[in-house]
């Protein structure tokens, strides 16, 4: 792989790990508003 | 979109933003002399690893915090920081292996730097698994605060083992008895930038998770009302007689 394939995989890992980490507690947090009836 | 949604994601924009930043600058850096543009790595690996010690620390100031003066508050802020601590030692392994790959050879090696991080992240995965062994808030942070605190330990043996035992790992970057080896003033404009976004995601992070914790300490509050009965829903509580 070149080096630009080996860059493209480390901020892929990065940005990508980063955005699901973020998205798994804002999905979390409006489930549980839901659950308590609150609005968003 | 009313002031309150605004307020509740003001967190996702300054960590979009900053990271926005830190992208563009480790892409307009210089290539280095040695290893060409592997060198952009650097700009994710090296603020991921200083944020796994942040974390950590957070963590260990918390678990004193909370052993000193008994409120949960601060068992929060240790939890939810050892949450985001093993995200981001997580996150250092994989980059430092996709790094080894492509300029050692190997996806991985038993090195001093390598083996202590593996196992600091193993350890602060046991201090997540030690709070899902009971439901009493009290017991819990107990036993996390003491896990939290002598965990800590691992963040000065990992960080000078580079130091301390021959092994590949380069040694360290920027905090060395000789000051900084990266002397190119864009190269450490980015790699600042880089911790400085990376920071910005880990505060954000913390606010979002610490007010998932207060969420769920309402939900649990509200399903433990839920389960008992209410004398008043079927009975009228009787006057004792006593003044209110």
């Amino acid at each position: 792989m070149s080096h630009w394939g080996w860059v493209a995989l480390a901020y892929g890992v990065t940005y990508g790990s980063l955005a699901a980490f973020a998205a798994s507690i804002a999905i979390r947090i409006r489930k549980t508003r839901t659950t308590l009836g609150e609005n968003q | 979109m009313t002031a309150q949604t605004r307020t509740r994601r003001w967190p996702w924009a300054a960590s979009a933003l900053s990271l926005l930043g830190a992208f563009t600058l480790a892409m307009v850096s210089p290539a280095d002399s040695v290893q060409g543009d592997l060198v952009r790595i650097m700009y994710v690996h090296v603020p991921a690893a200083w944020l796994a010690y942040l974390a950590f620390a957070v963590t260990f100031v918390g678990s004193i915090a909370y052993l000193v003066a008994r409120r949960l508050s601060w068992d929060r802020i240790a939890a939810a920081s050892a949450e985001i601590g093993v995200y981001f030692t997580g996150l250092t392994i994989a980059l430092g292996m996709i790094w080894g790959k492509s300029t050692w050879g190997v996806w991985w090696t038993w090195d001093a730097r390598l083996t202590l991080t593996a196992i600091m992240f193993f350890v602060y995965l046991g201090y997540l698994a030690l709070r899902r062994t009971t439901d009493d808030p009290i017991a819990r942070a107990n036993r996390a605060a003491v896990l939290g605190i002598v965990g800590a330990v691992q963040i000065p043996l990992v960080h000078f083992s580079v130091v301390w035992w021959r092994g590949l790992h380069q040694p360290p970057s920027i905090i060395r008895p000789d000051g900084p080896a990266i002397q190119d003033s864009m190269m450490l404009v980015a790699l600042f930038v880089g911790v400085v976004a990376f920071t910005v995601v880990y505060v954000s992070l913390m606010v979002k998770r610490i007010e998932l914790m207060h969420l769920d300490d309402r939900l649990d509050a509200a399903e433990r009302a839920g389960d008992q009965p209410v004398a008043g829903e079927a009975v009228t509580a009787p006057n004792l007689g006593g003044s209110a």
